[in-house]
């Protein structure tokens, strides 16, 4: 009967060549960004202001690792980083069905969500700081409150539009309403969700860094603000490259996770 | 209204597996206009092992139908025994659907699909892997098993839908219009595998289709319903038995039926077409 060439869906897969041009593309343009930025800092930048990124490189290994303070600041951010964005997530996905599952509360309730996400939180600081207080609290709730409302909206947003057809179809093969909601619209919410996950990761370092930058004596964001300060850059350069690279290890392990959950979409 | 109570291709002491029962079907209309009659009084009743095909024009309600008799929308008036029990509800122990378009979730492979749709009838436990395979392999889609239902064409997902009514093990499949979205010949072949499959498994099915030479292929008998609101207009019995090979199709009696069927359907037709004039040109200024 029906067969089928299996080997055109390996070939959605990109060929080695092309993989291959593609990383290279990138590498080249870094590596090309990093020499011009070099050079430019040799000849004409001003040495307060910016550090070449052989000086940044440099000052990687003994001022910012050698130093015990920073290091321990690096480790505390990274911790409240991870605190704060496990809370936005457990806490987001969890109103974010309470107020989507129902017609009734997703009506009434979305556009409070909504209209609470629009407002700048920054103006909310000083009463995070007065709640929580200086600490690695005010910090994390700080976080949770910028990454706790991507999660809700995405995880709403994301039960909205499931297929009517395969809710028919469920319920005709006798689902309940309970496997209708974990056969067909939870599977059906994962991807919105995780694009709401990815945006939380970001938003919550955002909160994370300003609670540190405007009131807090500890962490990553105190320190860029010392070595701005006192016109500092190579070090601080360094800082924030390392807080890219924190971002960009969580980005991808979310983005692990997601995939483990999206595999028929491969 | 000519109803034929002769069987077709059921045995007379054959027990009636569904029976309607001046089944009328009231939507409400859109904000404050009229309800819309969809099915008025139909009654009509299916032996066990019978293949029924429903035909009419677009709109008479033949999927409204079909969602009564399964239990997914209660009529408006009248009612629907399953053997003894009057529908109430979805009854997936007896009753398997197939639709027009693939219910099978995108997010599952072919298999696990199967085990879902047995979890939902309340089916637990071991075997149903082997009951899958060999739903797939009557379809001969068992090399399959593992793909998502976006790494096949949309005969196979349909091929894989019907394996998965089969699987089910229900007395009463309906299908409504299931390869309506599929080329001709995927079509024929696939009619042909129903015939062969329901000479073997005897099932009752009652199939929802557009196209003559499909119900007169597959059905012993079949049910002409009128333009909307849909009640059964004749019903015409094709007595030949199952499995029946593409030779039947240029057999003297096939084309003889077909074009019964074609002169019973061509006035409903008509009168839907100029219904939807008329609402089309009413809706003008
Ligand atoms: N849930 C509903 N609410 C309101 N009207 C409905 C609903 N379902 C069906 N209808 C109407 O009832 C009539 C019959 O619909 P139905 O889908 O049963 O027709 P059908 O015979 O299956 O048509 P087709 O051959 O095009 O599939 C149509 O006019 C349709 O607009
Ligand atoms: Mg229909």
């Amino acid at each position: 009967m029906a067969t089928i060439d299996t080997s055109r869906f390996a070939a959605a897969a990109m060929p080695n060549e092309q993989r291959l041009g593609v990383a290279s593309t990138r590498v080249l343009l870094v590596l090309g960004l990093l020499v011009l930025w070099e050079v430019y800092a040799r000849l004409f930048g001003r040495a307060g202001m910016v550090a070449p990124p052989t000086d940044v490189i440099g000052a990687l290994g003994p001022t910012v690792f050698g130093d015990p303070k920073v290091r321990s600041a690096v480790l505390l951010t990274f911790v409240e980083l991870g605190v704060a964005f496990l809370m936005s997530v457990a806490l987001g996905i969890a109103l974010g069905l309470l107020v989507g599952i129902g017609e009734i509360g997703r009506r009434g309730l979305f556009p409070i969500v909504l209209f609470l996400y629009a407002i700048p939180q920054v103006v909310l600081l000083p009463l995070v700081v007065l709640i929580f207080g200086l600490g690695p609290a005010g910090k994390i709730a700080f976080g949770v409150s910028h990454g706790v409302f991507p999660i809700i909206v995405n995880t709403i947003a994301g039960m909205r539009n499931v297929s009517p057809l395969l809710v028919r179809g469920a319920e005709s093969m006798g689902a309940s309403r309970l496997q209708v909601i974990r056969y067909v619209v939870f599977p059906h919410m994962v991807a919105t969700v995780f694009a709401g996950l990815r945006l939380a990761m970001t938003m919550t370092l955002l909160g994370v860094l300003l609670a540190e930058l405007f009131v807090s004596t500890g962490g990553i964001g105190y320190f860029t603000q010392v070595y701005a300060e006192t016109f500092n850059p190579a070090p601080l350069f360094a800082l924030i490259a390392t807080l890219a690279l924190m971002a960009v290890a969580i980005n991808e392990l979310v983005r692990r996770v997601e995939l483990r959950f999206t595999r028929w979409k491969q | 209204m000519t109803v034929d109570m002769r069987n077709g291709a059921a045995q007379p002491t054959q027990a009636v597996a569904i029976a309607i029962d001046r089944v009328s079907q009231r939507f409400p209309g859109r904000s404050g206009t009229n309800p819309m009659l969809a099915l008025d009084d139909v009654s009509l009743e299916i032996r066990r092992g019978e293949f029924v095909c429903l035909i009419g024009p677009s709109g008479c309600g033949k999927s409204t139908l079909l969602n009564i008799v399964g239990g997914l929308i209660a009529p408006s008036a009248g009612s629907v025994r399953i053997g003894r029990n009057t529908v109430n509800g979805a009854r997936p122990r007896e009753i398997a659907f197939v639709f027009q378009e693939s219910t099978l979730f995108p997010w599952y492979t072919v298999l696990e699909n199967f085990r879902i749709a047995l979890k939902f009838q309340g089916v637990e436990g071991g075997g149903w892997r082997d009951r899958a395979m060999a739903a797939l392999r009557a379809v001969g889609m068992e090399n399959f098993a593992e793909h998502y239902p976006s790494q096949l064409s949309v005969g196979m997902k349909q091929r894989i839908n019907l394996a998965r009514g089969l699987c089910v093990e229900t007395d009463i499949i309906l299908m409504d219009e299931p390869f309506a979205a599929l080329d001709e010949q995927t079509r024929m072949v696939l009619g042909e595998d129903l015939s062969v499959l329901l000479a073997r498994t005897g099932r009752t099915i009652v199939f929802v289709t557009h196209s003559l030479a499909e119900a007169v292929f597959l059905a012993g008998r079949i049910v002409v319903m009128t333009a909307r609101p849909g009640r059964v207009k004749a019903i015409i019995d094709v007595p030949a038995p199952h499995p029946r090979s593409p030779d039947f199709m240029l057999a003297p009696q096939f084309s003889t039926i077909r074009n019964d069927l074609f002169a019973l359907l061509r006035d409903e037709i008509r009168q839907t077409v100029a219904a939807m004039r008329e609402a089309r040109d009413g809706a003008r200024p």
